[in-house]
């Protein structure tokens, strides 16, 4: 590795010193903001489907409601439920934004998403084999990885993911324990039995799907195709959106892998060095920010995952001297030339060669 | 199920809040209408409380809860007024002892008067069963609490009635006022008031002793306190049948074993995060991984709520209050009153 180990811990210490700083501020602000945050949420939420409902005045006011309610539900699973999931509001100890009980919008079981997201992502982030997120076992994003004749058509596979993200994120778990396809990985232990894994994810998905296809169109009467095809739209929307912030978030240009042996008995600061190089910023106003949850800031995210995401925009000058101290790459950009780059990684990865992310 | 919330009202519940401040699932809405210092550390607060608040039965104990710089703390504190206020001002008192250094008790006294606050539903099951049998109230400091809500509450006497309240100082005494105007009103009410300044501590048993016959106890007051007491008045033939008590304060701490005070590892898991620490076998778990940075859930601190309790994976913890070793493999544990013994693996 680049650094010394006097270098990783003179790294880690700095990091640290940051993060410190945030965490004695927490306090009355952070908790009015999640908290508004909410009301917002819930405003949307509501006035969305009511506003579908009124489609047969006029079908703007129909597209307000998807566009409402489409909003409600990106509030909620980017800076509420990813954010609360990852326990940044615990110290709060309110029963409705605490990590063990919050249940979000989405297809996927908070449970899974903490196993797979928080822990094995967040913890192997970018190293080959272990970090399942790094193309998700469905796209090949650097030489690290073996040409398959599949990957040919993978831009494909990469809209079609897009477009059902919600259930490839609740699949994702399933899919790495061969719960119904593929033989079972000898080196792979689970905390949690293949019953229980098909139990969250049908009991989950069904409550979704009964919600926006059954229930509300049920109690809309004769209204029911406009609040049918709404919420489906909605639900779109969201896909899209979320499926596009996470993917600028570590398979933009510049981003590295790791290789297991590597990241052996990795020190604390060698941690943090993996997390910078292995994560991308994207800049852009406030808004953007809270409608990515901050993950906008994924180098911060990934530095600080448990510090509430509203503090990143302010710690990514701070991150970002840091990093030119030590002379690590800081990867950031704006929105449109960090996902033109993941689009361009898509569409080179599908034929062989190409070069190689990994760090040395 | 719609909003994704364990309850439909959960989901309208932050529209609530933002409309209602202060509202809480599972709390009731309260105003402090007065707070003065009873004695030097103990803080009487009034309570104006809303009437969705179902009531108490004398000597019951709620949990106060209060935000605090973005966070709720509660703690739980017995009520020490009369039922009559309660009938007849929906007003409950709450007798605190501030103790400079606590995490919870400091914040009392700044609390501004009219401020809202939230109470849990009234719990516990220290009452006087009896009043028509004659009986022997014990109680030591902040121990008074209870028994004076019940003392006071009392309207019809049937059988004589003696209050020994032990103190550190008669000048600590709190709602002593109180309880010797209950003595002018009663005649089958005694108080004897006994300074542990002054008065050794055998003195005071041995008077309790004698007053035996075949009374009625009920005592309140620190662990080591009612431990004597108890072990006195069984040695003298009084069974545990006769004697009622309600404990307070994590008192009954054993000290941890002195020859291993090195640091033990622990694996925490939070928000499916792990997270390798050092914890002092002379510590809480509680206070370990909270110096730590980690945030888990946590209310009373001292065993009580259950609000702490999360799944101990592997690995042996001592409850503080009772010395008892716990087993090795999976369970729930109490954080707060839970100290390693052996490496552990929790999921908090």
């Amino acid at each position: 590795m680049a650094l010394t180990t006097a270098q990783f811990n003179q790294l880690q210490q700095e990091l640290d010193a940051i993060k410190q700083q945030v965490q004695q501020q927490l306090g009355a602000d952070d908790a009015r903001y999640i908290r508004r945050v909410l009301v917002m949420q819930r405003i949307l939420a509501i006035s969305g489907r009511i506003l579908l409902l009124l489609g047969f005045i006029t079908p703007w006011l129909w597209a307000l409601g998807v566009l409402a309610l489409a909003l409600a539900k990106i509030l909620d699973n980017m800076e509420i439920g990813h954010n609360v999931l990852h326990g940044q509001y615990d110290w709060m100890n309110d029963p409705l934004l605490h990590s063990k009980r919050y249940q979000w919008d989405i297809a996927c079981d908070a449970g899974s998403w903490q196993r797979t997201h928080n822990f094995e992502h967040h913890s192997y982030t970018n190293i080959i084999g272990l970090d399942r997120d790094f193309g998700y076992g469905l796209l090949r994003l650097s030489n690290d990885f073996r040409w398959r004749l599949r990957n040919l058509w993978q831009a494909l596979t990469y809209v079609l993911l897009s477009v059902l993200f919600q259930w490839g994120v609740s699949y994702h778990e399933l899919a790495a324990q061969r719960v119904f396809f593929g033989k079972k990985k000898a080196d792979r232990h689970s905390q949690i039995s293949d019953s229980a894994l098909k139990k969250a994810f049908f009991g989950k998905g069904a409550r979704q799907l009964i919600k926006d296809y059954v229930f509300f169109p049920l109690i809309a009467g004769p209204l029911w195709l406009w609040v049918l095809s709404g919420n489906a739209l909605a639900n779109l929307i969201r896909n899209l959106w979320t499926s596009t912030v996470i993917f600028c978030g570590h398979f933009t240009a510049d981003i590295h892998t790791f290789s297991a042996e590597q990241c052996k008995n990795e020190s604390r600061g060698q941690w943090y060095y993996r997390q910078m190089l292995g994560s991308s910023n994207f800049t852009g106003p406030t808004w953007l920010h809270i409608l990515t949850g901050h993950l906008s800031c994924q180098i911060e995210h990934h530095l600080f995952p448990d510090i509430p995401a509203r503090h990143y925009p302010a710690m990514a000058p701070k991150v970002q001297a840091v990093a030119a101290n030590f002379g690590i790459p800081y990867n950031s950009g704006s929105f449109l030339r960090q996902y033109g780059s993941v689009l361009w990684r898509i569409v080179r990865y599908s034929f062989p060669g190409g070069a190689k992310a990994m760090a040395v | 199920m719609l909003g994704n919330q364990p309850s439909l009202s959960c989901y309208f519940l932050p529209l609530l809040q933002y409309l209602r401040p202060g509202y809480l699932p599972g709390l009731y809405r309260a105003r402090l209408s007065s707070k003065y210092w009873q004695t030097a550390d103990m803080l009487h607060l009034t309570l104006k409380v809303s009437p969705r608040w179902q009531g108490f039965m004398p000597g019951q104990h709620l949990y106060l809860t209060i935000a605090h710089n973005g966070r709720y703390v509660s703690r739980p504190f017995s009520i020490c007024s009369p039922l009559s206020d309660w009938h007849s001002k929906r007003q409950i008192s709450l007798c605190c002892k501030v103790s400079a250094n606590g995490q919870f008790t400091p914040l009392l006294p700044t609390l501004a008067s009219h401020s809202r606050v939230n109470i849990s539903a009234a719990q516990g099951d220290f009452c006087w069963s009896q009043p028509a049998k004659s009986s022997v109230f014990i109680a030591a400091g902040a121990g008074i609490t209870p028994i004076a809500a019940m003392l006071l509450s009392q309207r019809h006497w049937l059988a004589p009635v003696s209050l020994y309240y032990r103190v550190r100082g008669k000048e600590n005494a709190a709602l002593l006022q109180e309880l010797k105007q209950l003595q002018k009103r009663n005649n089958l009410f005694q108080l004897y008031l006994s300074d542990s300044r002054t008065e050794p501590a055998a003195d005071f048993t041995r008077q309790i002793i004698q007053a035996a016959g075949d009374n009625q106890f009920y005592l309140c007051g620190p662990a080591g306190f009612m431990q004597q007491i108890t072990t006195a008045l069984n040695a003298h033939g009084v069974a545990s049948g006769r004697i009622n008590s309600e404990q307070f304060g994590l008192a009954a701490a054993l000290p941890a074993p002195v020859s291993d005070d090195a640091a033990l590892s622990a694996t925490f898991f939070q928000a499916g995060q792990a997270y390798q620490l050092a914890v002092l076998p002379q510590h809480s778990l509680l206070q370990s991984v909270e110096q730590q940075g980690l945030t888990p859930s946590f209310g009373c601190r001292m065993g009580v709520c259950l609000q702490c309790v999360c799944e101990k994976v592997s690995g042996q913890v001592r409850d503080m209050r009772s010395g008892l070793l716990s087993g090795h493999g999976s369970e729930q544990i109490q954080l707060c009153i839970s100290q390693p013994v052996t490496e552990l693996v929790i999921k908090l």
